[in-house]
C-alpha cells in the first residue's frame, strides 16, 4: 500500500517513462530518414555493383601475393623520405604552433582582436584539407617532398595551434598568478608556469600530430608532393598489384613503428620531466 | 563590546609607525564595477617593520580584496599606499612591479607548478628580481641561486624533499614550499591570504608556527588574513577587524579574546 494517495498534494510527481515526442522532433526525424535515403542514392550505394566488383577484388587481391620485392630499394627510399617529410614538417609545425597558440589562448593573448584573428587563421588552416594544401604547394614550389613538407607544417599548425591553445587555457592559473604578484615578466611566467603546466598535453598532441603527419604524408605523393604515395599510384596504374602490396606493407610497418614509438615516448617523457 | 564597535587605535603604534613603517595605508576605498555598494571605505592603518598583523572579518567582508589592494594587485578606487616609505599610488607597469618585488605573497592555494621539483619552484621566487632562463629551472640556475633556494627550503624544513615533484607533496608541505619561494625573494614584508584555509588543522598550525618563527628570526613584517580567531590571537601582535565596510578593530592581540573576535563573524 502506497504511503501517498493521488489526492495527497505532497505526493512526489513521477514522470511517465516515455513521453510523446513533440511534432517538431517527429518532423525532424522524418526529414532525417528521408534525407538519408536520398543520400544512399547520392553516395552511389549499389549492392549489384558491389557484387559485380567482388570477383575483381578477388583477382586484384590474388595478384597482390606474393608481394614483389624487385623495386624494394627505391620503395624503401621513398618510405624514408615520407617519414623525413613527416618528421621535419611536424617539428617545424609544432615549434610554430606554440607562439600561434599563445596568441590564440584566452589567458595569454595580448588583445581579444589578436586572439580572434589568430583563432580564425588556425581554423581556416585546419578546415582546408591537406590534399588541397598539397595541390597549392605543388603549384607554388614545384613537385617533390618540399611541397609535402610545407603541407605537413601547415596541417600541424592547424591541429596543434588549436589544441595547444586549449591546453594553455586549461592550465591552473594559480602558479601564474602567484608569480605575477611578485612582479615577474610575462615571458618568464609562460616559460615556468604555463608551458610546464600544459606540457603533458603538448607532448601528447605533438606525438599524435606526428602520427597524423606520417599517415597524411603517405597520400600526399598522390598529388605529386613527394613520398611513397607517388610510388603507390604508379604501381596501381601500371597494374603492378604485387608491387603495390609491398608498398602497402611497407606503409603499414612505418605507421606501426611510429605509433608504437610515439606511445612509448609519451609514457617516458611524461614521467621524466620535472 | 564597545572596544569592537568603535575602533580602538593604540596610540603607541600610531606614534611610532611613521618612523619605520613597512606599510602605510591611508583612506583606501574600493567598489567593484557593476556593484552599487563599496567593498570597504576609507581604510587607514600602518604596519610597523617586524610586526605581525592579522586581518579578520566574515566571508565577503573584503579582507582578501583589502590585502590585494595594498600592493595594487587589485586597483583601489582611492587612497594612498606606501610600501617601505615608497609611494605606490602613481606607479604603473614596470615601476609598480619593481616595487612589488620585496613583497612576498602566500595564497590560500599554494600556486606551485605541480610538475616541477620543490627546488625549481623555490627558485622561481628569484623572478621577482631577475629574469631569463637561469631562473626557469634548477638545472639552469647558478650555483649560488641553487644554494640559496636550498637554504630557503631548509628554513621551512623541507631541504630533504628538494628534488621531489610538487604534485607528490602534501597540502601542508606544498604551502611550506610556497613560503620558501616567497623567502627566495628576500621580502621585507610577507602577505598571506588565508594560508591555512585549505589545510587540515595540524598542518595549519605548522604553517602558522613557521610564519611566526620566520617573522621573528628575519624581522619580517607579516600581514595575514585568517578565519581562525585562534591563529590571529596566537600568532599576531596586532589584529585588524573588517566589518560593515570599515576597519572596526585595530588592537593589540593580547587585549582581545576569542569571544570578542567572534563578533566579527556574525
Amino acid at each position: 500500500m502506497s504511503e501517498f494517495t493521488d489526492s495527497d498534494p505532497a505526493a512526489p510527481i513521477l514522470r511517465s517513462r516515455f513521453q510523446r515526442p513533440s511534432w517538431l522532433s517527429s518532423a525532424l526525424f522524418a526529414f532525417f530518414i528521408g534525407f538519408f535515403l536520398w543520400s544512399l542514392a547520392g553516395a552511389g550505394m549499389s549492392l549489384p555493383s558491389l557484387i559485380r566488383g567482388l570477383p575483381n577484388m578477388a583477382t586484384i587481391a590474388g595478384e597482390m601475393f606474393p608481394p614483389a620485392t624487385d623495386r624494394a630499394q627505391p620503395i624503401l627510399e621513398a618510405i624514408l623520405v615520407t617519414f623525413q617529410m613527416a618528421l621535419v614538417g611536424t617539428v617545424i609545425g609544432v615549434v610554430l604552433s606554440v607562439p600561434m597558440a599563445l596568441l590564440a589562448a584566452r589567458n595569454t593573448s595580448p588583445h581579444p582582436l589578436v586572439r580572434y584573428v589568430t583563432r580564425s587563421v588556425i581554423s581556416f588552416v585546419r578546415t582546408v584539407p591537406d590534399l588541397a594544401w598539397a595541390l597549392f604547394f605543388v603549384v607554388s614550389v614545384g613537385l617533390g617532398p618540399f611541397a609535402g613538407t610545407l603541407t605537413i607544417i601547415v596541417d600541424t599548425i592547424g591541429f596543434c595551434g588549436r589544441f595547444f591553445a586549449e591546453a594553455f587555457e586549461e592550465v591552473d592559473p594559480g602558479a601564474s598568478e602567484a608569480l605575477d604578484s611578485i612582479g615577474s615578466r610575462p615571458v618568464d611566467r609562460i616559460a615556468v608556469a604555463l608551458i610546464p603546466g600544459a606540457l603533458p598535453s603538448l607532448i601528447n598532441t605533438s606525438l599524435f600530430s606526428l602520427e597524423k603527419a606520417v599517415r597524411s604524408s603517405v597520400v600526399l605523393g598522390l598529388v605529386g608532393a613527394g613520398g611513397i604515395g607517388a610510388e603507390l599510384a604508379v604501381s596501381m596504374e601500371m597494374f603492378r598489384y604485387d608491387q603495390a602490396a609491398f608498398i602497402i606493407f611497407a606503409i603499414f610497418i612505418l605507421v606501426f613503428i611510429v605509433e608504437h614509438f610515439s606511445s612509448r615516448m609519451r609514457e617516458r617523457l611524461l614521467q621524466q620531466i620535472r | 563590546m564597545s572596544q569592537i564597535l568603535q575602533p580602538v587605535f593604540q596610540t603607541d603604534q600610531v606614534a611610532s609607525a611613521t618612523a619605520s613603517a613597512s606599510l602605510q595605508v591611508d583612506g583606501l576605498s574600493k567598489c567593484f564595477k557593476g556593484t552599487e555598494s563599496a567593498v570597504f571605505r576609507d581604510i587607514s592603518f600602518d604596519i610597523k617593520e617586524g610586526q605581525s598583523v592579522a586581518l579578520i572579518g566574515a566571508n565577503g567582508a573584503g579582507k582578501s580584496t583589502l590585502l590585494r589592494c595594498c600592493v595594487r594587485l587589485i586597483e583601489p578606487d582611492s587612497g594612498s599606499i606606501r610600501l617601505s616609505g615608497e609611494d605606490l599610488s602613481g606607479k604603473s607597469g614596470r615601476a609598480l612591479k619593481k616595487a612589488r618585488n620585496r613583497v612576498g605573497f602566500v595564497f590560500q592555494k599554494h600556486g606551485l607548478v605541480p610538475r616541477l621539483s620543490a627546488l625549481t619552484n623555490v627558485l622561481h621566487g628569484n623572478l621577482a628580481h631577475d629574469f631569463g632562463p637561469r631562473n626557469w629551472s634548477q638545472r639552469l640556475a647558478s650555483q649560488e641561486n641553487r644554494q640559496r633556494a636550498l637554504e630557503c627550503l631548509d628554513q621551512v624544513g623541507l631541504a630533504d624533499l628538494a628534488y621531489q615533484r610538487c604534485d607528490q607533496l602534501s597540502g601542508g608541505q606544498s604551502q611550506r614550499v610556497a613560503i620558501a619561494r616567497a623567502l627566495m625573494q628576500e621580502p621585507s614584508i610577507l602577505f598571506a591570504d588565508e594560508p591555512t584555509a585549505s589545510l587540515d588543522p595540524q598542518s595549519g598550525e605548522v604553517v602558522m608556527e613557521l610564519f611566526a618563527r620566520l617573522s621573528q628570526s628575519r624581522n619580517l613584517t607579516l600581514f595575514f588574513v585568517s578565519h581562525h580567531v585562534e591563529h590571529a590571537l596566537h600568532y599576531a601582535d596586532r589584529i585588524l577587524g573588517l566589518r560593515s565596510k570599515q576597519l572596526q578593530l585595530d588592537s593589540a592581540s593580547h587585549s582581545q579574546s576569542t569571544t570578542s573576535l567572534r563578533e566579527f563573524y556574525v
